[in-house]
């Protein structure tokens, strides 16, 4: 069909509901609700003042409301908008100004995927991870320095707690890899 | 030209207006109230009151309609409610039920 596009123009206010199944192209104002199974498109003067939830969104102009987009959200150069917005795909063209919450989805399951390859990674690369520590294998060479600090008259009481410490830094090292890489994992 | 077109697949809800031409192809519930010509393709179904410079119906019509120059029911058009337009054009094929008003 030949009408597959819908077009508001910019001398049009519709307030209310809109549903649809075709592209839909925003000239003119909306306020309300628009849900499409296609694309919709702000253009520029467009302005919109509604919840989203579409497959394909591309603003121009402006946008107030949460938007829901399936696909693809395109917010261009001169775009302006206002609101939450979930969608697994995101562009932002330099210029356009937006302010809220972008959501892409499945963070989780992508940070689930690094996380999973960070804990393999001390397994395969155990060698590796041990020259990694000597940060804090550092420690145990300063345990040899610590006899002259524990000559040092003033820093003796110190002295005798800071030894034991060392160890159990230099314990922790020898511990395991993969006790610090945990630790990062944590962290995460 | 500056236009509007509500393509067949689309359903609004709520109140469109606005001083441009607008073409109804899908469905609409609630108000139309244009400045200028509201055309209501054959296969739209219009369930709102219609306010428009002219007012061409093919389609389904529900609602009053007030043209400040002209109403034209077109031959395959099924209109339901109140007209009011200073000229009224039914064409053979059209059906219409209510009332009439030309400012007489």
């Amino acid at each position: 069909m030949a009408d597959k596009e819908t077009v508001i123009g910019p001398e049009t206010r519709i307030s209310g509901e809109i549903r649809g199944d075709e592209d839909l192209v925003i000239k003119g104002r909306v306020d309300g609700k628009i849900t499409l199974s296609q694309t919709l498109t702000v253009d520029k003067g467009g302005i919109v003042q509604a919840d989203v939830d579409v497959k394909m969104l591309v603003v121009s102009g402006t946008l107030v409301g949460n938007i829901v987009a399936s696909e693809v959200v395109q917010l261009l150069s001169t775009a302006r908008v206002v609101g939450d917005l979930a969608a697994p795909r995101v562009l932002m063209e330099s210029g356009a100004a937006y302010r809220g919450r972008v959501d892409m989805g499945d963070i989780e399951a992508a940070r689930a995927a690094v996380a999973s390859h960070v804990v393999a990674k001390p397994a395969t690369e155990s060698v590796h991870s041990r020259p990694a520590p000597p940060r804090m294998a550092a420690p145990p060479k300063s345990v040899a320095v610590a006899p002259k600090v524990a000559m040092k008259p003033p820093l003796a009481a110190p002295a005798p707690s800071a030894p034991p410490a060392f160890p159990r830094v230099s314990g922790a090292v020898s511990g395991s890899a993969p006790a610090w890489a945990k630790k990062k994992i944590r962290r995460r | 030209m500056a236009n509007t077109v509500i393509g067949s697949s689309i359903v609004i809800d709520g109140e469109i207006s606005g001083d441009e031409p607008l073409t109804i192809q899908g469905t609409v519930k609630g108000k139309i109230s244009m400045a200028q010509n509201v055309v209501i393709d054959s296969g739209a179904t219009v369930e709102a009151d219609v306010e428009g410079q002219t007012v061409t119906v093919s389609g389904k019509l529900t609602g009053n309609v007030s043209a400040r120059e002209k109403l034209e029911l077109r031959p395959e058009s099924k209109m339901v409610g109140n007209a009011k337009a200073p000229r009224i054009v039914v064409a053979d094929g059209a059906s219409f039920k209510g009332n009439v008003d030309m400012d007489v």
